[in-house]
């Protein structure tokens, strides 16, 4: 019993110290810069971007890839794992539901942002067509926020019945929060029952739900006959980058947390150890995936592939392509391979990288190729040639980044970031194993 | 009576500035310099058809060769006795146009049966008068298909319509009609013979919608005849197969022509899915209802 309370007073949530607040404090600081930002963009129209007749689209499309790309730390480390009998992802399972949810949200949000009359958005619903890739991820990013809902929620429900009890006292408000979320979950027989089933067909769900949401978020790209895009292998080159972002991104959120609610007991150097090398499996799948994007055109190119390859290798974007595909993509393989590589320190600087690496590797995939169109766009500036975002794209984007990291924020001082019930149930059994073994 | 003196003074002062100021008007509207219009004439005549002159108006602006539009050209018939006005055009955005003459027979020719017309521009605040002047004969040419030994042929006679003489030595080009610009067809010139006749093959093969040839015989911009030209509808031609998918299911139809197989197998997925997430949303009710419930 002294165990339990122990461990419930480990994991329930608790209030954000001084840091905390400040942290909280910077992110909606920036969050308020960037809707004045957006406002100012609704008002002015998308002349306030550097989107032009070349760059049609911009930052937020890459922005937009990214925060889906992110998303699917969900179907990989919670359902794969879970299909696959992975029992040591019990700690981080939460944490990348959590994940998954933010960036799927921010996903929508951002290609929201992207509309230049974001009030007719109903339009995409009501004149859709089904030719068009732009109607299926209409239909797959709403759909994989409720699936991504579904996952976070139907495995807090005996938590959050916990969280109801802990709080009675100290907090009644809080307590009476959780227990309306709990759906009156006493953890009974038939509730268990519905619980787990349900559990089940998500964790299969999201799995084919994600490698569509990645698939087509690939085709969305491929299916224009731009160079850069026009490519077989997008659709698997895609899902494999969504590894390596989400994974990455679960590493840096992980190694924060633990750190910050003092879960070293919870998250432990073998935690980190097996997602290093979940990491270096994916950036090896990433890395084969992006030989067949790079070398494969380059070695048989047509003049359009020749000049938009020469670009990436040495023209105006090789020191950002080289930077991202070394740095990002290459060294953390490296690194990773060794066993003092996957200690938590090394790992958040490596995932760290890896994040930052993939945000920029979408901005590669998006804007080089649009800079080099079939026919040369006539009668524009040359400054249209080129692109960079303007100050409005900037802070509209870093709002995005620091909405997305408020989300988590919130729900990880609201919700157990380890499961409570879950880990009791295994610890009572470890125990029970070994007192059978004694 | 002094005031009212005054007041005359005050009031021609007035009147003096505003007429001085028109009169820099007229003078600084005088200095504006006028650039030169040049108006190109092409006459134009379809037997069977109607006869035209294709007009075209350009100028040298600031070294640089521009189409003029909304220019006013009036068209005259010239004669010995005077002229009459034919009617009035007016340039496009391009700096063309079309005047269509009515009825050629009412046209009067001077003692050679030379007609001759008068295209002429008033002038403008930008541009300084100009006129063009276009003379030709009428001219005949009488085309037909023939067949022989398998072979099509255009057989054109080129004549002159009041002697009914026939034009020697003159060059005629064949040609069938297509979208932008006609395909030649033979050689570029044919000369008339004695009898003022040409004879061209005609390739198989060439397609066309119905398999209806449009072929031209053309007297092209003759200093004597201007352009003349005889059209024969030939039904020799490849029938040219419709291959239009605007009535098709395709992936580039409006949404009301989906194809089949992209209605069908999304909204399954879209089904089973939301199937999926509706039977889990109602598991959550049935959580919510099983409270003190054993199985």
């Amino acid at each position: 019993m002294k165990k339990y309370e122990a461990l419930l007073k480990d994991l329930a949530p608790q209030k954000f110290n001084k840091s905390g607040v400040i942290w909280v404090s910077v992110l909606v600081i920036i969050i308020i810069i960037g809707i004045i930002a957006y406002i100012d963009q609704i008002i002015k129209g998308q002349v306030v971007t550097n989107m032009r007749d070349y760059a049609l689209w911009g930052i937020y499309i890459s922005n937009f890839v990214f925060f889906v790309a992110t998303s699917f730390v969900g179907a990989i480390v919670v359902a794969v794992l879970r299909l696959t009998k992975n029992e040591w992802r019990t700690p981080l399972v939460r944490i990348a539901e959590i994940i998954t949810l933010a960036c799927i949200i921010m996903a929508g949000v951002t290609i929201m942002i992207d509309m230049a009359r974001p009030d007719r958005l109903l339009n995409l619903f009501i004149y859709a067509r089904m030719q068009s890739p732009i109607t299926w991820d209409v239909i797959i990013v709403p759909t994989t926020i409720v699936i991504s809902f579904l996952l976070l929620y139907y495995p807090l429900l005996p938590d959050l019945a916990i969280l109801k009890n802990h709080y009675k006292k100290e907090q009644p408000k809080l307590s009476k929060w959780y227990g309306k979320l709990s759906l009156k979950w006493e953890g009974n027989k038939k509730q268990k029952s519905i619980q787990e089933k349900s559990i089940r067909i998500i964790a299969l769900l999201i799995i084919p739900v994600g490698f569509m949401l990645q698939t087509i978020d690939a085709w969305l790209f491929s299916t224009t006959y731009r160079i850069g895009w026009d490519s077989n292998n997008m659709g698997a080159y895609f899902i494999s980058g969504a590894f390596v972002a989400g994974v990455a991104a679960l590493i840096v959120v992980v190694y924060i947390v633990r750190r910050t609610k003092k879960l070293e007991k919870y998250i432990t150097d073998f935690h980190f150890d097996k997602l290093g090398k979940l990491l270096a499996l994916a950036c090896l799948i990433y890395l084969y995936f992006n030989m067949n994007e790079y070398l494969l055109p380059a070695y048989t190119p047509s003049k359009g592939e020749e000049i938009h390859l020469t670009t990436l290798f040495t023209g105006s974007y090789s020191y950002l392509f080289w930077l991202v595909t070394i740095v990002g993509l290459i060294l953390p393989i490296f690194i990773l391979i060794f066993k003092k590589g996957r200690k938590p320190l090394p790992m958040f600087f490596i995932g760290l990288v890896v994040v930052v690496g993939s945000w920029w590797k979408r901005y590669l995939i998006v804007t080089p190729t649009l800079l080099h169109p079939f026919l040369p766009i006539q009668g524009v500036p040359e400054t249209w040639h080129h692109y960079f975002p303007s100050m409005h794209e900037w802070l509209i984007t870093i709002a995005t980044l620091a909405m997305a990291l408020l989300i988590i924020t919130l729900l990880m001082r609201y919700l157990p970031v380890i499961p409570i019930q879950r880990t009791a149930d295994e610890q009572a059994l470890l125990s029970t194993n070994k007192n059978e073994a004694s | 009576m002094k005031d009212q003196l005054k007041f005359k003074a005050v009031f021609l002062a007035i009147i003096s500035v505003f007429l001085l100021a028109t009169s820099f008007q007229n003078v600084n509207a005088q200095s504006v310099k006028k650039n030169k219009l040049r108006i190109k004439a092409l006459y134009i005549h379809v037997m069977d058809g109607e006869a035209y002159l294709d007009l075209k108006t350009t100028a040298k602006v600031d070294k640089k060769n521009i189409k003029v539009s909304d220019i006013e050209l009036y068209v005259f018939n010239e004669f010995e006795e005077g002229k009459l006005e034919l009617g009035k055009v007016t340039t496009n955005a391009k700096g063309e146009t079309k005047f269509v003459i009515k009825d050629l027979n009412l046209l009067v020719a001077d003692s050679s049966f030379v007609y001759n017309l008068l295209v002429s521009f008033k002038g403008n605040e930008h541009f300084k008068k100009a006129k063009k002047r276009i003379s030709f004969k009428k001219a005949i040419i009488e085309a037909k298909l023939i067949s022989e030994d398998s072979v099509n042929y255009i057989s054109a006679k080129l004549l002159e319509p009041i002697t009914m003489e026939a034009v020697v030595n003159t060059s005629l080009t064949i040609q069938v009609q297509r979208l932008y610009d006609p395909l030649i067809l033979g050689d570029e010139f044919n000369e008339t013979d004695e009898n003022g006749e040409i004879l061209v093959p005609i390739e198989n093969g060439i397609p066309g919608i119905d398999g209806i040839l449009n072929l031209e015989v053309v007297l092209n911009d003759s200093d004597d005849y201007g352009t003349v030209k005889a059209i024969v509808k030939a039904p020799i031609g490849k029938v040219i197969v419709d291959e239009s998918t605007f009535d098709q299911r395709t992936m580039w139809s409006p949404r009301n022509k989906t194809p089949i197989f992209l209605l069908i197998i999304p909204n399954l997925l879209i089904i089973g899915i939301w199937g999926l997430i509706i039977y889990l949303i109602i598991n959550l009710f049935k959580i919510f209802n099983s409270k003190n419930e054993t199985l």
